[in-house]
């Protein structure tokens, strides 16, 4: 395997060398509420690698530019999984897709077809993409995080 | 989830100025559609992979992709069990094999074997049933077949549920020989998880399906209904009066006189009495009265015929069939002094 990555870098050193200028690190934490003995509900966040039906799931997107110069144009976009329904994001400027990634906008501009084949309003379980779109240049060493959560079905 | 990349729309980007990192802010959960009830199947994986485009210094779009982050589904533990019977099950002191009806349901994501038991000496009823097996409707038809649908034995034949599905259970019992009418007798059916059972959020550490972990859900991973007996017993009772008509008016009782008998059978109780007959010999010193016997006030034929009664040269016999509780027959026939 080593050859192998030696050899595509070889062959494309400039792509190699651009695409690892911004670094892009997803974390998956699953929330969940415990009632104490005192009544008062706790809320505790892991960092699972299992989950149940019914589990709350935090999505965490932190990206870094480690180049040399600006990154322009950072757009982030994550792909709801499978098995997860989306159920919101905290940050306004996220634009989702309730189509599988070709058309975009805020939930509440967009419609879905309903099982009467007629359109209906979209709902945050419809959301299939979640993207993320900078209008700022991410300078030298610049760094950020995104988040949205869903449940596991 | 595969990866899938996306090219910006320049169209669309947002013309307002960087996002906010506001991050773990709690958001009300939406409304959610699953396929399944009990959700995800046990074992499924879920992968999240996110991609950035953006432009580099030579105004090129470039792509990248996150890590991939996997998480196994667990398995839920989930059981319901609930009486199948439209009502309490009818049944007669000293019955045997009567049959309760539940439906064990696995409400989990996983396949899951469950430990049934039967209690038939709860409290809070008026007898205890003799609880002698417990029958799985192994054919499927939700009703039970003896000799077909198979015998429950722990430990052995724990039945196995996939996901979201449901299994007739039979528990048969015997009835005491001493209970007595509207009297009623419960017969819990348990059925829990042989993987465990526990407060929910209870993890069994490996033993979920696909090797993840098992996790107790919000029934305990056991649940427990019960189908209730209820005596129906009837019993009948024969009433008798006679009424005297003097030849000359008056009711003594002298030669010419003739007496009327009323014959009342009553049912009371819970149910019907079947064959009910009533027979009454004609006494000695008196006659029959050709075509006085009547049933509910119509006359019968005194011939053994169509109808219900005859007169059969020493006495009356009346045939009443089956008599639902609470209701009563009568039958009257005269005789003459001789």
């Amino acid at each position: 395997m080593k050859i192998l990555l030696a050899l595509f870098a070889l062959l494309m050193p400039a792509a190699v060398q651009a695409a690892g200028s911004v670094s892009l690190v997803s974390e998956v934490f699953v929330e969940r509420t415990e009632t104490s003995a005192d009544g008062r509900s706790v809320t505790t966040r892991a960092e699972p690698d299992m989950v149940v039906p019914g589990d709350s799931l935090v999505f965490v997107l932190s990206y870094r530019n480690d180049g040399a110069e600006p990154a322009t144009d950072l757009v982030l976009t994550n792909p709801v999984p499978d098995s997860v329904s989306f159920s919101g994001t905290d940050d306004a400027s996220a634009a989702v897709s309730v189509d599988g990634g070709k058309s975009w906008g805020a939930l509440g501009s967009l419609t879905v077809a309903g099982v009467d084949g007629a359109s209906r309003p979209a709902e945050a379980a419809d959301v299939t993409h979640i993207r993320w779109s900078l209008s700022q240049p991410v300078p030298q060493g610049g760094a950020g995080q995104l988040s949205f959560r869903g449940l596991v079905k | 989830m595969g990866i899938q990349m996306f090219r910006l729309d320049q169209s669309r980007r947002s013309p307002v100025g960087v996002v906010q990192f506001a991050l773990f802010v709690v958001t009300a959960a939406a409304p959610f559609s699953v396929a399944h009830a009990a959700g995800t199947l046990a074992g499924t994986d879920i992968t999240n992979t996110a991609t950035a485009t953006f432009s580099g210094p030579d105004g090129n779009p470039q792509s990248v992709d996150s890590n991939a982050v996997t998480l196994r589904v667990g398995e839920l533990l989930d059981v319901s069990v609930a009486s199948t019977d439209t009502g309490d099950v009818g049944v007669t002191p000293g019955a045997t094999n009567r049959v309760l009806k539940f439906a064990v349901t696995n409400g989990g994501n996983g396949p899951e074997a469950f430990v049934l038991t039967a209690d038939g000496n709860a409290g809070g009823d008026d007898f205890n049933p003799t609880v002698t097996s417990i029958i799985l409707d192994t054919n499927g038809n939700g009703a039970y077949d003896a000799g077909i649908d198979t015998v429950y034995s722990a430990g052995s034949n724990d039945p196995l549920l996939q996901p979201d599905t449901s299994l007739a259970v039979f528990i048969l019992s015997s009835i005491p020989a001493g209970a007595t009418d509207t009297q009623r007798g419960q017969v819990g059916l348990l059925a829990a998880a042989t993987t465990g059972t526990g407060t929910p959020g209870t993890s069994f550490a490996g033993q979920g399906e696909g090797g993840g972990d098992a996790v107790v859900g919000a029934t305990g991973a056991e649940s427990n209904d019960d189908g209730v007996y209820r005596v129906n017993r009837a019993s009948v009772a024969l009433g008798k009066t006679a009424s005297v008509a003097g030849p000359f008016g008056g009711t003594s009782t002298v030669p010419g006189a003739i007496v009327t008998y009323t014959l009342t059978a009553t049912v009371s109780g819970t149910g019907t009495v079947n064959n009910v007959a009533v027979a009454d010999p004609i006494p000695a010193g008196t006659t029959y009265r050709p075509g006085s016997l009547t049933l509910e006030g119509s006359t019968l034929s005194d011939a053994a015929d169509g109808d219900a009664g005859r007169f059969t040269g020493s006495g009356i016999a009346v045939t009443l069939g089956s008599v639902g509780a609470g209701t009563s027959r009568t039958v009257t026939f005269q005789v003459e002094i001789d």
